[in-house]
């Protein structure tokens, strides 16, 4: 178990070297002026070289690679050009936000969307079950931008049911915020459902066809045990994995939803960023982002591998 | 890999004559497409997507008023000479959902079957060259595993300025990655088979083996994963157009509408951005819906 845990920290650190390497190559990439290209052609040219010392592009390249590095460890990524104080200041806040609203959506579903998956798995090829298949294909494949602007108006402004605006007043009470958050949530409940579900039915698939199911069922188990102590414990890994995904990619799909309820968190701060030019704070929170998938990965891993032990001895060895 | 046709590598692998391998593959083709064309949700999907195709090329004829320079009374609900209202600028909604479909149906298939295209030459070389080449390889395909796709297409048309052209590098290079870890599990399996052997002690080159021997024998899932990723292409291309990074607000593009209009719904207007982004919906929808109909068929046969 620690080989395993201490192969798969290398492997992050590697790729946290990479991710830093593309941002830094993102703005480096193509030859000619990063202040010019960022500001255009008519922007004055003391603004151009007053942006290029703001954000360090008129020193040598090493030295900017080096830094950016470096910054990565130290955790201090500069200061943001529209706040002009450090970056995380903006980005914590944001970020804590952002992940209240993505704890309520994976609350809501994470147990609806392994029922589905458990449940149409065992209608295998009846009506049911291609009902939860089919919808969950058409509600993960739409983007999330467009059911939460279709929930905005059907629901908060058709029906007045939830808020138009999700920024939640301070000082409301626990319930009273989900008042706020439950229609984005909700936007994300949709898009997400369809994977989980679809992800859990297959492995159920496979475990109720599996020689220990058959076995477990012929030892004279009752079903309720063999789903419980066999068959779960078995097609629940696929299920982990596809939630520790969706963890790092729901930030690219809460940015539209946070844009449609005009909620301040980690998407509307990137939107705002892009607006004003300001890098540092796109840089960082590609940076953070790529951050927490890896963790979320990784901690999936773990989890699989504490379910199933022959995981961690495999990745030991 | 069991995403591998087995009736494409057994016509291959079991005769010797190339000739008499190209003409069973050719029938297995044949069948597995007409699998495909059966395939109810393939019907579905692709009829919607072809009234999608046609709006795109010939919208302007097809739209009962200009798209971008009718002026009408400003924000009219749906009525018979407007079906889809009108927008906050007096524009038809209509005819703007139908010229509409133009841009994403421009950037998503490019962008597309460029990361499909770069991810088979990687995929190909990492799979069968294997060794370190592989091993390097991995790794950085596992990081980019890590980049979320929207975050940095707005990064990169901020740094890079914003056009179609890095909407569909940024796209394209994230999805090379995705299609390469595919491809490479396909070859990593097909390079074990007799007939690559036979091909090496024929003397074949390397890259005649590669691309002449192993590339049509995965065939299959490089087709299933070039509908993917078109879905998850027209995905991305109209959540970044929602974002901003599409073509500015004059376009009828779907996603630029939405963001256009979307402030507007609290007023009771909801046609200007129900209308556009019900297209964007369907348009994802009957993508997915074909490419699941591939996937199925080929994955099964």
């Amino acid at each position: 178990m620690r080989r395993y845990l201490l192969k798969r920290l290398g492997a992050i650190i590697i790729t946290l070297w990479m991710l830093a390497t593309i941002v830094f190559m993102l703005v480096n990439v193509l030859p000619g002026d990063v202040g010019r290209r960022v500001l255009g052609p008519t922007a004055k040219l003391e603004d151009v070289r007053a942006y290029n010392a703001k954000l360090g592009t008129d020193k040598p390249l090493i030295e900017q690679y080096f830094r950016s590095i470096k910054n990565l460890f130290t955790f201090d990524f500069g200061d943001s050009f529209q706040s002009g104080g450090p970056v995380m200041d903006l980005i914590l806040p944001s970020l804590g936000r952002s992940a209240k609203l993505a704890l309520l959506a994976f609350i809501i579903t994470i147990p609806i969307s392994i029922a589905a998956g458990i449940f149409a798995a065992r209608r295998q090829d009846k009506l049911a079950d291609r009902v939860v298949v089919n919808a969950g294909l058409a509600s993960s494949s739409v983007p999330e931008f467009v059911t939460a602007s279709v929930l905005l108006a059907v629901f908060a402004v058709n029906w007045k049911v939830g808020k138009v605006y999700a920024n939640v007043p301070s000082g409301t009470s626990l319930f009273g915020q989900l008042e706020y958050l439950l229609l984005p949530a909700m936007a994300m409940v949709i898009s997400y459902f369809g994977y989980i579900a679809r992800m859990t039915r297959a492995g159920v698939i496979t475990a109720l066809h599996a020689d220990y199911t058959r076995t477990a069922t012929l030892k004279g188990l009752d079903s309720g045990q063999v789903m419980r102590k066999h068959v779960l414990r078995n097609a629940l890994a696929p299920t982990i994995t596809v939630i520790s995904v969706q963890i790092g990619y729901l930030f690219g799909g809460i940015i539209g939803v946070e844009k449609v309820f005009n909620y301040a968190g980690l998407g509307t701060l990137m939107l705002n960023a892009v607006g004003k030019k300001d890098i540092p704070v796109l840089q960082t929170t590609v940076l953070i982002v790529g951050m927490i998938y890896m963790v979320s990965t990784l901690l999936a891993d773990l989890l699989i591998a504490f379910l199933n032990p022959r995981v961690r001895l495999d990745g030991g060895s | 890999m069991s995403e591998i046709d087995p009736a494409l590598n057994s016509g291959n692998a079991a005769s010797s004559s190339a000739a008499a391998g190209a003409n069973e593959r050719k029938l297995a083709r044949k069948e597995t497409w007409r699998l495909i064309r059966r395939r109810p949700s393939f019907i579905i999907g692709m009829t919607i997507a072809l009234i999608w195709v046609v709006c795109a090329l010939f919208g302007n004829l097809l739209a009962p008023f200009d798209p971008l320079n009718f002026r009408g009374d400003l924000n009219s609900s749906p009525t018979w000479s407007h079906p889809f209202g009108t927008d906050k600028g007096g524009r038809d909604v209509l005819s703007r959902v139908i010229a509409g479909a133009r841009d994403v149906l421009k950037i998503a298939p490019i962008a597309a079957i460029l990361g499909v295209i770069g991810g088979v030459i990687l995929g190909m070389f990492m799979g069968y060259l294997r060794g370190w080449f592989d091993s390097v390889a991995s790794r950085i395909v596992e990081s980019f595993l890590s980049l979320p796709v929207v975050l940095l297409g707005l990064l990169a048309v901020t740094t890079l300025g914003n056009s179609n052209v890095v909407v569909i590098g940024v796209v394209a290079t994230l999805f090379t990655p995705v299609v390469a870890r595919t491809v490479r599990s396909a070859v990593l399996a097909e390079s074990e088979l007799d007939y690559v052997e036979s091909a090496k002690l024929r003397g074949e080159s390397t890259p005649f083996i590669m691309f002449r021997e192993i590339l049509p024998n995965v065939s299959g899932p490089i087709v299933v994963e070039l509908t993917v990723r078109i879905g998850y292409a027209v995905f991305t291309v109209a959540t970044l157009s929602f974002l901003g990074a599409g073509p500015p607000p004059p376009s009828p593009d779907w996603g630029s509408q939405v963001s256009d209009n979307y402030n507007s719904i609290v007023s009771g207007y909801w046609w200007s951005t129900f209308f556009p982004a019900m297209a964007i919906a369907s348009l994802v929808i009957a993508v997915n819906l074909i490419a699941d109909a591939v996937q199925s068929v080929v994955e099964s046969s």
